[in-house]
């Protein structure tokens, strides 16, 4: 079968293909040359092998990436990733969004990263390295076959990036340019098809500037949680239990940062350019990457202690591996198309299922088949392990049983593992010591992380036992209870943690020094609470709890650490977090909508009270909140619809200033079956934001055509007098004056001659801005035939005629048409204040200050000893 | 007592507390027909829009009305009453879920979540591939 079509490029996709067969191959190579490696601790060759095999493997991810970047620049449209996240009319600033838009981009971002960090490793790693490496390189033949797209007896592995569509996708023959008959009817599309395809183009709401640099740290941020976890293998595996947490520590603070932040600009992304009204929505793909940064903070937090005093040993293996098998997890529940319905933005479902929770479940089994630290009972659980996959992935109707039963047998694993193999504290930590409420810290950051993991993988458990429950509807309000009082917590410990000594603490001696800023906090929140008119009682204690965070950290930082910058990691990355708390504690809970629909109509009787939506004509003004607001005009730029939202405010005297102009946004699209994507404005002050969202147009208003929406709506008559007005949708119209003693000279223009009889009624139009616009329809009498010479005001669309006049009543005959443009022309719209917002990013900023410290401060530690 | 085991009961409490109010989550999916029967409950419907009946959306009268016809899965129609703005592209949806209840033949929603094609999630038919083996 050898088909021609013309112009298609088939080079960088064997290209492509080579890289990948390469790369995988030379990961497979790495993990079990470094397996050996360990195994064979005096010769160097098998450490060479695999240290020769990882570098052929980084080449050959370049190698891939650089590929399919070559392919998306030059619009290669037979491949089926290109045609699918890209277009010829899509700006090229955003071809990383491209690149990592689709599962097999966003999994090469992420391979790329661990390789990068494995090269890292080979280099910092010392007597880790074999170990280390081998896990590192066997999650890179894992994440490798996500890309292979090789079917194996009837199951498919993988996505491959590098498909051609009509070669390898035969269901590519459905696409509309081959069933539109009329393009059809051409008996040379098949084979010239390439000079007719456009790309389908990017999802407009990832043509943003956050979707250049959110994705890249998220995925570093995971590919952080690979080398704390392979470390903690490495550790099991040569039953170095301790040794292996002096080098992870600093990895697991530099993770922390970058996921952190990672995190934080998909909210800030959210917030800028989604139009959800928040930063944050506890939408599972958000909860996803939330979780196994809280754990790896708990983690980092139990590896200080285990470091100091060698306790805590079981904790810190547990949730180093947990914080990595949670990323496993959360890519399974986002790429599997397990979440169905219940994520507004979870990735295309690529029928990965089974291969995500094979690799999901195969760490879980590896982690807990290692912390089982003797032989036999190793072999056990393997031999378990081992049975029960094999039911749950090749037994059709199994699934849920042995899914189940794989949970039990784990989680009985590793109760036995740690009371059978893990040394008991002789002696119980003191109340009164720093890593006993670091460990109580930690915990809580556990516990609250499996509160919403166990609420997002409600469809898991609806799958596993056959439920049809539904996502709550009120799910934000519900985490946001339950977090809360964990905020409490936490806040309440990032407060008091630091004063406490390791070991013991006098407790006189940390009553007097946490009581200056107990005191100067309760003073304060008291103000805020106060100054916010805050009564619900759990937010006035997170309140209190997150300015006692902050001040008691700053307080640390200059009176005990006397401002010594190198040592201030902790006390500045945990105020920046108390500032986080309190900025999106008042910002959520006193969140403004201000947009109420003034409709006049009750829709609280029906059972809602959904009035966040207001309509606005063009021209109206309404009040809204403090501000006035006036829809003006739309403005069309390419592909964008501009709204020009004026906001006034209203002075004692009454007179209205302009504030400042929103422009909320709608970006359409040429592809039709993209739609439009409303994008919000945010006008932001040092003390509040407040956030602009068109909800609703009419699609017609939205249209370009000049001439229909320039055309004369039908007339409208209305019968005044003088000093009377009318209204036309943009402007009122007073009639001032009726002049019958306009000079023959002044009238010539309009064709009257000598003997006609004319009368000029003068109107004033005012409109919104208050500016004064002048027409004059003249009313002729020529003969027994009377006409009228018609009179426009070109800027507010609008046209008089004079048609009559009554001596008896004295009422004049004014016709108005207007535009259609003017007439039609409505949006319904969201505005919301978010009071303090700054403060959020505010803390976000000073955490990852502090973070960095510590990063620094632990690397000169190991370095220097 | 030690501290460990103090920890551990309110460690359990707090678990038990989740995983009860996680499971007790109220709403659940059902067909217009399970939602009709209880009409003072809150359901998540799943369906389609009916495209040949007219869908009514009038912002100047009331911005937060919107009906229109949907035919669940088991293909019920009935009249939904949304108390919301239109949703943009709300005609191009191709798969529909409506919170709510069913009162009489009507079903008030005052929240609705689209499959719309190619947005995040596309549901393009030609491009499922799970099925059709590479041309060898």
């Amino acid at each position: 079968m050898e088909i021609e079509y013309v112009g298609e490029r088939l080079l960088p996709g064997q290209l492509g293909n080579a890289f990948l067969i390469l790369s995988f191959v030379a990961s497979l190579v790495a993990a079990i040359a470094y397996f050996f490696a360990e195994k064979d601790q005096l010769g160097t060759s098998w450490k060479n092998t695999g240290r020769w095999a990882f570098r052929i493997h980084f080449i050959s991810v370049l190698g891939m990436i650089g590929t399919l970047f070559w392919m998306l620049f030059n619009h290669y449209f037979e491949y089926e990733y290109v045609w699918h996240h890209s277009n010829t009319a899509m700006p090229m600033r955003y071809i990383m969004s491209c690149f990592w838009e689709g599962q097999e981009g966003s999994f090469l971002l992420w391979i790329f990263w661990q390789s990068l960090l494995g090269l890292i490793l080979i280099r910092s790693a010392k007597d880790f390295e074999a170990p280390v490496m081998s896990v590192v390189s066997l999650a890179q033949a894992f994440l490798g076959t996500m890309l292979l797209g090789v079917y194996v007896l009837d199951y498919k592995l993988g996505s491959n990036p590098f498909t051609v569509l009509l070669r390898e996708m035969p269901d590519s023959v459905n696409m509309p340019l081959f069933t539109n008959t009329k393009a059809a009817a051409d008996g040379h599309l098949y084979n010239d098809y390439l000079s007719k395809l456009d790309g389908r183009g990017l999802n407009l709401l990832l043509q943003n500037y956050w979707m250049t640099i959110h994705p890249p740290t998220l995925f570093l941020g995971f590919a952080l949680t690979l080398v704390p976890f392979a470390y903690a293998i490495a550790g099991l595996w040569t039953k170095r239990l301790h040794e292996w947490q002096t080098p992870a520590l600093p990895w697991t603070f530099f993770g922390v940062m970058v996921l952190g932040t990672g995190i934080l600009m998909g909210g800030a992304w959210a917030y800028e350019a989604l139009s959800f009204g928040g930063f944050w929505a506890w939408d599972p793909v958000e909860n996803a990457s939330l979780v196994p940064w809280l754990t790896f903070v708990a983690s980092a937090h139990v590896m200080i202690i285990s470091r100091k005093k060698g306790g805590s040993l079981y904790a810190t293996f547990l949730l180093t591996s947990i914080t990595y098998i949670l990323i496993l997890y959360s890519t399974f529940l986002t790429r599997s198309g397990i979440l169905g319905d219940t994520s507004v933005h979870s990735f295309t479902d690529l029928g990965l299922l089974r291969q995500l929770l094979f690799y999901l479940l195969f760490f879980v089994a590896l982690t807990i088949y290692l912390l089982l630290l003797d032989k036999q009972t190793r072999l056990v659980y393997g031999v378990l392990c081992l049975l029960i996959f094999t039911f749950l992935f090749f037994v059709p109707g199994a699934a849920s049983v042995s899914s189940i039963t794989f949970a039990a047998v784990s989680l009985i694993a590793l109760f036995y593992g740690y009371f059978r193999f893990f040394p008991k504290e002789t002696e119980e930590e003191d109340l009164w010591s720093r890593e006993f409420w670091m460990f109580i810290g930690a915990l809580v950051l556990v516990i609250s992380s499996c509160q919403i993991i166990l609420e997002t993988s409600q469809p898991v458990i609806n799958k596993i036992f056959g439920w049809t429950k539904a996502p709550r509807k009120d799910a934000i309000a519900y985490y946001n209870q339950w977090q809360v009082a964990f905020a409490i917590l936490v806040a309440l410990l990032i407060a008091t943690g630091q004063f406490f000594r390791f070991k013991k603490t006098e407790i006189k001696v940390f009553l007097k020094k946490i009581s200056l800023s107990f005191a100067l906090s309760a003073l304060l929140s008291g103000l805020m609470m106060w100054g916010l008119g805050l009564k619900n009682v759990f937010y006035c204690t997170l309140l209190f709890c997150s300015v006692f965070a902050v001040l008691a950290n700053m307080d640390y930082f200059i009176r005990v650490l006397k401002g010594s910058i190198s040592k201030a990691g902790a006390s500045v990355a945990h105020a920046g977090f108390g500032l986080i708390l309190l900025g999106v504690l008042i910002s959520t809970s006193k969140k403004d909508i201000i947009s109420i629909n003034t409709s006049g109509k009750d829709i609280e009787s029906l059972g809602t009270s959904n009035k966040t939506n207001i309509l606005l004509n063009q021209g109206d003004t309404l009040k809204m909140g403090d501000y006035f607001v006036t829809y003006t005009s739309k403005d069309f730029e390419g592909p964008n619809v501009y709204f020009n939202i004026e906001y006034y405010s209203k002075d004692a005297a009454g007179v209205m200033k302009h504030e400042f102009t929103l422009r909320p946004r709608l970006q359409t699209s040429k592809n039709e079956n993209m739609g439009m994507v409303p994008e919000p404005d945010t006008r932001h002050f040092l003390h509040k934001d407040i956030y602009t969202h068109v909800t609703f147009v009419e699609p017609e208003s939205l249209k370009k055509k000049k001439a229909a929406s320039d055309e004369y709506g039908p007339p409208s008559a209305f019968s005044i007098k003088r000093g009377d007005s009318l209204f036309s949708s943009n402007s009122i119209i007073v009639l001032e004056e009726i002049d019958t003693k306009r000079s023959l000279d002044s009238m010539k223009r309009f064709g009257i001659t000598e003997g006609d009889i004319w009368v000029v009624a003068k109107l004033k139009a005012v409109d919104i801005k208050k500016k004064l616009r002048y027409a004059e329809p003249v009313y002729v009498i020529r003969g027994n035939e009377t006409h009228t010479i018609l009179a426009e005001i070109k800027e507010l669309g609008l046209r008089f005629a004079f048609e009559k006049v009554d001596p008896n009543t004295g009422t004049f005959t004014i016709s108005l048409m207007e535009k259609n443009s003017n007439k039609q022309d409505f949006i319904v719209m969201e505005a919301i204040i978010f009071p303090w917002i700054n403060v959020l990013w505010l803390g976000c900023i000073i955490m990852i200050i502090g973070t960095v410290i510590a990063v620094i401060e632990r690397i000169r530690k190991l370095k220097h000893g | 007592m030690k501290k460990i085991h103090v920890i551990g009961i309110i460690v359990i409490a707090v678990a038990i507390g989740a995983i009860m109010t996680t499971l007790g989550s109220t709403s659940t999916y059902a067909s217009f027909t399970e939602a009709a029967q209880k009409p003072n409950t809150e359901f998540h419907v799943v369906g389609k829009l009916n495209k040949d009946k007219e869908t009514v959306y009038d912002p100047k009268t009331n911005a937060n009305l919107f009906t229109f016809y949907m035919i669940d899965n088991k293909g019920v129609e009935k009249k939904v009453l949304l108390y919301k703005n239109k949703p943009q592209d709300f005609e191009r949806s191709e798969q529909i879920v409506l919170i709510g209840k069913c009162t009489g033949d009507e079903f008030h929603a005052n929240d609705i979540l689209m499959k719309c094609p190619s947005k995040y999630n596309d549901g393009k038919p030609q491009e499922k591939t799970s099925g059709a083996k590479p041309a060898a």
